[in-house]
């Protein structure tokens, strides 16, 4: 044990203690400093864990504790978004969750407890670290979506989550120890070199691998294993629906990168057509039935399968290019996201939920800001220029096209438009229709740090773009390391 | 090695020996006259109300999950006890930091009252 | 005398183990059957009375009329039970009781297996009793059995932990998962023994063994006033002659851990003469009566807790005090010139 043993998991065991911390300050204070101090405590620990983050990060791979983890670019920008976004998360969910009594210490450490999980994920170099990380943030995510104990459909959510999802891990775990079978390691970046070298029958190794890319593909929901993520995000109480349809994707593109295109990256050709199949049919299926929604958060689940189905595009090209562009796409993904929920949190007040897409209409007329909001929101999902949501998909598609895959590129953007549908009628809705009067009026009153960064949110989709090459710099840099 | 278990294996096998031969012997030397009174499920005199697999205190679930966490804990701390010495100072905080972690379980569990029976 | 090792050296070795292992079980039978009259007897001389004394001289054939007793009064299975699990039940209850026996040290030599895991089988072992508990309740299908065994398998399974942090001390400082190792760790004294530095860990093995074996002050689950007889109200004959071998077996069974973990098994209180003549054999009896001998004695004393004091005590008092008294071994080894003192 060395100092540079704790120095590349220094944030994980911060955001960890601190967690723990937290949980136990929470038994001890008084009802009215609760929700205080566990909500400061933890954006300050958030804050702290994306600083040392970047403080201690390191442009190539630097292995700690034996070898478990790594610490390089890749896990540090992952990292820092993590971070950041969580803490959106939690400025965003406040006004929501305290008028639903879920505002409570556990929900401060089941978020921080996934986030180490997250983090674990991002950094990890070993199958059973990079399991354990996927294990703790799975249990953190199964419990907040049954946070809400008193609603049927938050334990339905919850039920069927947890269930798939323990499935998925027992699929993922079977993959895994299928490889070590193989190969005789459990190191990612000794994987690679090792299952190549095996002779003999390609059968097991193609069993490894798609055991391994079933259970990947089930926790980042893309089809045809995305069965749980429409009742999730439509069952689980908005506060943790908003946690767990942004952070978790950045931490499951780290694992799907470290995992197939470095930890098997010998067997491209096999996951790359796999791949392919997996992300026309997500981004087809989530396009199309999204259309079909009249709940905005079911409709934001399938929208979520499609965004998945993109940024696959990006990895299955196999170049560091498309690897980047898919980070950038990822990244802006959680941004973008981030924001739409935030809306959707910000409307939602004592009593009401603002989850029906009839419930946005007139939404001009009454709160002229949060529509606007929410209309450059659904341009960037959507992908219309001049968002940073355009220069995502833009990105990707030119990885695909440079790898010589045009027609999948073109599929790829007819599924696009066929997508924009359904998040301009929310735009249509909200401008052209009249006021709701069937309904209560959605009143958009967020507490005072959740406008400002909703505000900042919002207009960050537009205003980034100029320097928004940067990030793909960024990552292009942080992934050529690796390979 | 695996002789010195030899024995172990037999005086299981003499042990659960033993409990059939007790039953087999009470079930020979016994009489055996039932009648459906005596057989009925035992009430302090009525007859029976209702099921008997009935619905229990979620406590009890509560009990086992509970003990499920420290026994696998005990589990773990087993084989840390006894190479205490061979693995020195660094082994003993490191479990120390572990058992901390637990404990912070433990309190929250007591605090919200998983440990209570009134 | 040469005669009968050349006789004995030319036995198979299963017939070898299997005249050892008959060694210990038939006195162990007999002594179950008169640990039952000892606690009559004591009870009775604790409560000014004179206990049984019809059988035999001053009743001492009294547990031999039990048994025949037993032995010939009809095993009912009631007509709504699981009629396997009812009849497997009781096996499960013995096998453990008596199979954990395998390993004890009687003396220095005098050990039917000494395996490096030892310790690691009793407590596996002891873990099974609660099976037979669990299952007699379930296939019973009566209330009374089935809250019994309810009660009775959340109040061992909360003392099992309590026990297991105190057995991770005595390993601490013991080293060593082999019952000798651990008995011969603490030779020298009885200023030797571990009761002394693990005096905390000692009381609560003590009490847990107790409240393990489902014992007064901590027998709720048998509580005869309120659930009859708990999980075995419903069987007879030998079958509940079964799980009362069973419950003194175990009580047994405890007492000689106890003696072996924290006593000083058969080492001799004093290192000199004439303590030191006596076989290691005598003073592991001795000791093992005198533990067996509190388990009547608290019987006597005690008025039986309450079941949301015993939960309280095993979760709330015992866990803590032995947590914390781990990280105070731990702590006196590596970080003050007091380390000597619990190695």
């Amino acid at each position: 044990m060395t100092n540079q043993d704790i120095l590349v998991v220094l944030p994980e065991i911060v955001i960890a203690l601190m967690a723990c911390f937290i949980l136990v300050l929470d038994l001890y204070l008084p009802a009215t400093k609760k929700k205080k101090f566990g909500y400061g405590l933890s954006l300050v620990t958030l804050m702290v864990g994306a600083g040392l983050s970047i403080v201690y990060s390191e442009p190539a791979p630097v292995y700690g504790l034996n070898g478990l983890v790594l610490m390089d670019s890749l896990s540090a920008i992952l990292k820092v978004g993590i971070c950041i976004s969580t803490g959106f998360v939690l400025v965003y969910s406040r006004g929501y969750a305290d008028a639903r009594g879920l505002w409570k210490g556990e929900f401060f450490a089941l978020a921080l407890f996934g986030v180490v999980g997250m983090m674990v994920m991002t950094a990890s170099n070993h199958l059973l670290s990079l399991y354990v990380g996927l294990e703790l943030l799975a249990l953190c995510l199964y419990t907040m979506v049954a946070l809400r104990i008193d609603s049927t459909a938050a334990s339905e959510a919850a039920m069927k989550y947890f269930v798939l999802g323990a499935l998925a891990s027992g699929i993922l775990l079977y993959g895994m120890s299928l490889l070590y079978g193989l190969t005789g390691t459990l190191y990612i970046n000794e994987l690679s070199a090792s299952i190549v070298r095996h002779d003999g029958s390609t059968l097991p190794r193609t069993m490894a691998l798609i055991l391994v890319l079933v259970g990947l593909l089930f926790k980042i929901g893309a089809v045809p294993f995305h069965m749980w993520v429409p009742d999730v995000y439509e069952g689980s109480p908005t506060s943790s629906t908003v946690y767990l349809a942004t952070a978790p994707k950045l931490a499951g593109f780290a694992i799907i990168l470290r995992l197939l295109a470095d930890g098997l990256g010998s067997l491209a050709t096999e996951w790359q057509g796999m791949l392919l199949v997996v992300s026309i049919i997500s981004l087809a299926l989530g396009n199309i039935i999204a259309i079909a929604q009249s709940n905005i958060k079911r409709m934001l689940a399938y929208s979520a399968i499609a965004h998945v189905g993109f940024f696959l595009l990006g990895i299955l090209t196999g170049e560091v290019s498309g690897y980047a562009s898919a980070m950038a796409y990822i990244l802006i993904y959680a941004v973008v996201t981030l924001g739409a929920f935030g809306v959707i949190l910000a409307l939602s007040s004592k009593g009401v939920e603002a989850d029906l897409i009839e419930d946005y209409s007139g939404l001009n007329q009454s709160h002229p800001w949060a529509a606007f909001i929410m209309l450059l929101l659904m341009f960037s999902l959507a992908g219309i220029p001049p968002t940073i949501g355009f220069y995502a998909k833009l990105s990707v598609l030119q990885a695909v096209v440079n790898a010589g895959m045009t027609w999948v590129a073109v599929v790829a953007v007819v599924l696009s438009v066929i997508g924009a549908f359904y998040y301009l009628r929310i735009v249509k809705v909200m401008y052209f229709d009249d006021l709701a009067t069937s309904h209560p009026g959605l009143q958009f009153r967020p507490k005072q740090d959740a406008r400002i960064l909703l505000t900042i949110n919002g207009l960050a989709v537009v205003v980034l773009m100029p320097w928004i090459g940067k990030l793909t710099t960024l990552c292009e840099g942080a992934i050529e390391v690796l390979f | 090695m695996l002789a010195n278990y030899l024995p172990v294996l037999l005086f299981l096998i003499v042990a659960s020996g033993l409990g059939v031969v007790l039953l087999v012997a009470g079930k020979l030397l016994s009489p055996h006259r039932p009648n459906e009174q005596k057989l009925s499920p035992y009430e302090c005199g009525f007859e029976a109300f209702e099921d008997n697999r009935m619905k229990f205190d979620v406590r009890y679930y509560l009990v086992a999950i509970l003990f499920i966490i420290f026994d696998l804990e005990i589990a773990f701390l087993f084989p840390w006890a006894v190479a205490l010495d061979d693995i020195g100072i660094f082994g003993f905080l490191a479990m120390m930091i572990f058992l901390l972690v637990l404990v912070a379980g433990f309190i929250y569990e007591w605090m919200k009252g998983a440990l209570e029976w009134e | 005398m040469g005669w009968i090792m050349t006789t004995w050296d030319s036995l198979p070795l299963i017939l070898q183990l299997g005249i050892k292992i008959g060694f210990i079980v038939g006195p162990l039978i007999v002594a179950v059957a008169y640990y039952t009259l000892a606690e009559r007897k004591v009870i009775a001389y604790m409560h000014v009375r004179v206990g049984p004394n019809r059988v035999g001289p001053r009743g001492l054939l009294q547990p031999i009329a039990d048994v025949l007793k037993l032995m010939f009064k009809e095993m009912i299975i009631p007509s709504k039970s699981d009629k396997y699990l009812f009849l497997i039940a009781p096996v499960l209850a013995v096998t453990p009781a008596f199979a954990a026996w395998a390993v004890i040290p009687f003396s220095g030599t005098l050990v039917l297996a000494d395996i490096d895991a030892g310790l690691l089988y009793v407590l596996a072992l002891t873990s099974m009793s609660v099976y037979g508990v669990i299952i007699a309740g379930w296939a019973s299908n009566s209330k009374y059995a089935f809250l019994g065994a309810l009660r009775s398998a959340a109040q061992i399974v909360a003392y099992e932990i309590a026990m297991g942090f105190a057995l991770v001390g005595v390993l601490m400082v013991a080293g060593s998962l082999n019952l000798n190792t651990i008995i011969q760790a603490q030779s020298g004294g009885l200023h030797q023994w571990f009761f002394l530095p693990l005096f905390p860990l000692f009381l609560v093995y003590l009490i847990s063994g107790v409240a393990e074996t489902n014992r007064a002050p901590f027998d709720v689950a048998e509580g005869e006033s309120e659930i009859v007889a708990g999980f075995h109200v419903d069987y007879s004959g030998m079958g509940f002659a079964a799980f009362f071998l069973a419950e003194y077996a175990n009580m047994l069974m405890i007492s000689a851990l106890t003696v072996i973990l924290f006593l000083g098994g058969w080492n001799s209180p004093f290192d000199f003469p004439p303590f030191s003549w006596l076989p290691g054999v005598f003073w592991f009896l001795a000791k093992l009566s005198v533990v067996a001998f509190l388990f009547l004695w608290f019987r006597a004393t005690f008025p039986r807790y309450r079941y949301d004091q015993i939960m309280r005590l095993g979760w709330k008092v015992f866990i803590p005090v032995t947590l914390i008294w781990i990280a105070v071994i731990g702590a006196f080894k590596f970080f003050t010139p007091f380390g000597f003192i619990f190695s």
